[in-house]
């Protein structure tokens, strides 16, 4: 098989390896322009940290957008869900293993009163989460009016957005570089190789086409590269953050279940054409209240990170994030058809948009050329998105 | 069970929606190994009678036999766990998603059981797909393709797979044949007659009526929700189309005697 054979064999995946592309410019373009200062150790782990809210937003909002729907109102929730959290915390002394579970709990209350309004009521959803984008603005004005911002002093909650995991202690060896952050790098490469022959064993075992040997091997070194890049990276500096470690439990968790299992196949499905997926048996309801009611509980994830990050809960917390999920959503190929969305695209969606604000930051572009540079990559991902689909037919 | 008794028997069944009378009680009948044809000018209910059988619709009256067991159905599940499958008209299927995956639709096999939770057994489905399209003889490249590539022939084939994939009694096919290209019609055409070579108890609904004359062993005629015609398919196809017209119009009418106001 030729080269040409083998792109032509890969055409359906080309949207996925332009995204992945298209980041390694934009990192390879700030690593120049601000001479390094942004692959650096402490610059990478403050992206991170700074992204992970929006990046779990972004997760939820690619399920919703997938079966169809849009959320307008998980900004503002997330803001009012954190200022709950702070106020359990502060003013009702409640424990942080009980504020967690609470507001966690609360989050999924909210996202299936959107989906009770949705799927129950056949309000369209951009309405419903208006009224919810409404609705929590004001809850969050309410809750803080006496207030103002509330800081936060429980150190652990603190933690989860600014905190870093810890490391052995006295050990000798690479004094300066996190040494369990290597080792989680190490074991996620170890995994991700075993997982990938495995796989591929299987594959042929059932006579079904697989990538040919030279381009598995190139992307197995390629995404092991990435892998080890990016942890030899993070170990540089105080390693891995909590919140990338619970970045990546969410991303995990949520990519197993929407490509592996059941669940995740009817979700799709019912993206895909509802009345189909009626007909086989699927409700389609149910599976409204299902993404609805995880859009909640991530919602109420990233209200926590976020005001863990900020160390207090203020008064216009969220404002906008909503926006900033779904453009990483759409960034990352989702389309508003629906049916078409990957979790790890979002995700990537979000670590370019979350590049783009911090590269020109470093830079010290003008705040209104970085909304409009982020403005044209979005319509350029999406036309790419566009472009590339209707080749593949 | 013999082979005389049929497959499905629907005794009496009346249908209405507000004002209008769908079906005024309806008698139909398959026997094993038949291919049916159904057919009907528009608002004949045809179609409303083949989502009764589905279990789509709950009849006002009337009864429904499956193998000689009388039987309830409340919705399409229902009717599939007795084993009738249906082919809708708009295809049913979700374009995002592959072959197999259409083909498992609602029905995935798993590896680890663990209800919504339970991990998709993909190979296996896949290999199941193929084995199902070769079985078949269907022209599919890859049960991998997403099934918004495929041609509208492919596409009816993938529906009709799927009708075929679970050991079904029945396979009841609303308008296989509309809106597709001759070449197709052909295609699904041979596809019916694999599936009748194979054993399988089908019902069609076509306005073509060379397709029903092509492949059905007996024709029933419905006209303003009565059935007016059930004789097997003989002769040759220009007389065959001129009877069966006459009662389509409501020219010729063999129950008029049995209808009731």
């Amino acid at each position: 098989m030729s080269f040409k054979d083998t792109i032509k064999a890969q055409r359906h995946n080309i949207r996925d390896y332009g995204m992945y592309v298209a980041f390694v410019m934009i990192v390879v373009f700030f690593t120049i322009t601000t001479k390094g200062l942004f692959i650096s150790s402490r610059n990478i782990g403050n992206l991170v940290n700074a992204t992970s809210y929006i990046a779990v937003l972004a997760v939820g909002m690619t399920l919703v957008i997938v079966i169809r729907h849009i959320d307008l109102s998980v900004g503002y929730l997330a803001g009012a869900l954190g200022a709950v959290a702070a106020i359990a915390l502060k003013y009702w002394l409640l424990p942080l293993y009980a504020t967690i579970p609470m507001v966690l709990a609360l989050g999924i209350v909210a996202g299936l009163v959107t989906a009770f309004l949705v799927a129950q009521m056949g309000i369209p959803a951009f309405v419903a989460t208006l009224a919810g984008w409404l609705f929590y603005q004001g809850l969050l004005q309410l809750v803080t009016r006496s207030t103002g911002t509330i800081v936060i002093e429980n150190e652990t909650f603190n933690a989860l957005g600014n905190g870093f995991i810890p490391d052995f202690r006295g050990l000798e060896i690479l004094p300066g570089v996190h040494k369990v952050t290597l080792l989680l790098g190490l074991v996620a490469i170890v995994l991700f190789i075993a997982n990938e022959i495995n796989n591929r064993r299987k594959t042929l075992a059932y006579d079904f086409e697989v990538l040919p040997m030279n381009m598995f091997i190139l992307k197995l070194v390629f995404v092991s590269l990435v892998i080890g890049g990016i942890t030899w990276v993070m170990a540089g500096y105080q390693g891995l953050s909590w919140a990338a470690v619970i970045l990546i439990v969410v991303v995990l968790a949520y990519s197993y279940i929407t490509t592996r299992t059941v669940v995740g196949r009817h979700i799709y499905a019912v993206g895909g054409n509802p009345e189909a997926a009626e007909l086989n048996g699927i409700s389609v309801r149910k599976i409204t209240f299902l993404v609805f009611g995880s859009m909640g509980l991530l919602t109420a994830l990233a209200g926590i990170l976020y005001a863990s990050w900020l160390r207090s809960a203020t008064t216009i917390a969220g404002r906008g994030m909503e926006l900033d999920a779904i453009a990483a959503a759409f960034v990352g190929g989702a389309a508003v058809a629906g049916g078409v969305g990957k979790v790890t695209g979002s995700i990537l969606g979000a670590l370019v948009m979350a590049s783009l604000t911090n590269g020109m930051n470093l830079l010290g572009w003008d705040i209104s050329i970085q909304y409009m540079v982020r403005a044209l990559v979005l319509a350029a991902a999406v036309v790419f998105d566009v472009a590339t689909r209707r080749m593949a037919k | 069970m013999t082979e005389t008794t049929a497959v499905v028997e629907m005794r009496n069944i009346k249908k209405h929606f507000a004002a209008v009378e769908a079906l005024r009680g309806v008698d139909l009948e398959l026997r094993h190994n038949e291919v049916l044809g159904l057919v009907g000018d528009n608002a004949a209910g045809k179609s409303t009678l083949m989502k009764v059988l589905s279990g789509a619709y709950i009849p006002d009256e009337g009864e429904i036999l499956i193998e000689g067991e009388k039987v309830h159905m409340a919705n399409p599940l229902d009717a599939r766990r007795l084993g009738i499958e249906m082919v809708y008209q708009d295809l049913a299927l979700a374009n995002n998603l592959d072959v197999t995956g259409n083909v498992f639709l609602g029905r995935e096999a798993v590896s680890i059981e663990l209800g919504p939770l339970g991990v998709m057994d993909n190979h296996r489905m896949e290999q199941e797909a193929q084995r199902l399209l070769s079985r078949l003889k269907i022209a599919i490249p890859s049960v991998r393709l997403l099934v918004e590539r495929l041609s509208g022939g492919q596409r009816q084939a993938v529906a009709i797979a799927r009708a075929t994939a679970f050991d079904s009694k029945v396979i009841i096919m609303d308008e296989p044949t509309a809106a597709l290209s001759v070449a197709a019609i052909s295609q699904v055409l041979d596809l019916v007659r694999e599936l009748k070579a194979q054993g399988a108890s089908i019902i069609i609904i076509s306005h073509r009526l060379e397709d029903i004359y092509g492949v059905s062993d007996r024709l029933v005629v419905l006209r303003q929700g009565r059935k007016v015609h059930d004789c097997p398919v003989v002769g040759d196809l220009d007389e065959f189309r001129e009877r069966v017209v006459a009662y389509m119009i409501g020219a010729r009418d063999d129950f008029a005697n049995a209808a009731v106001g």
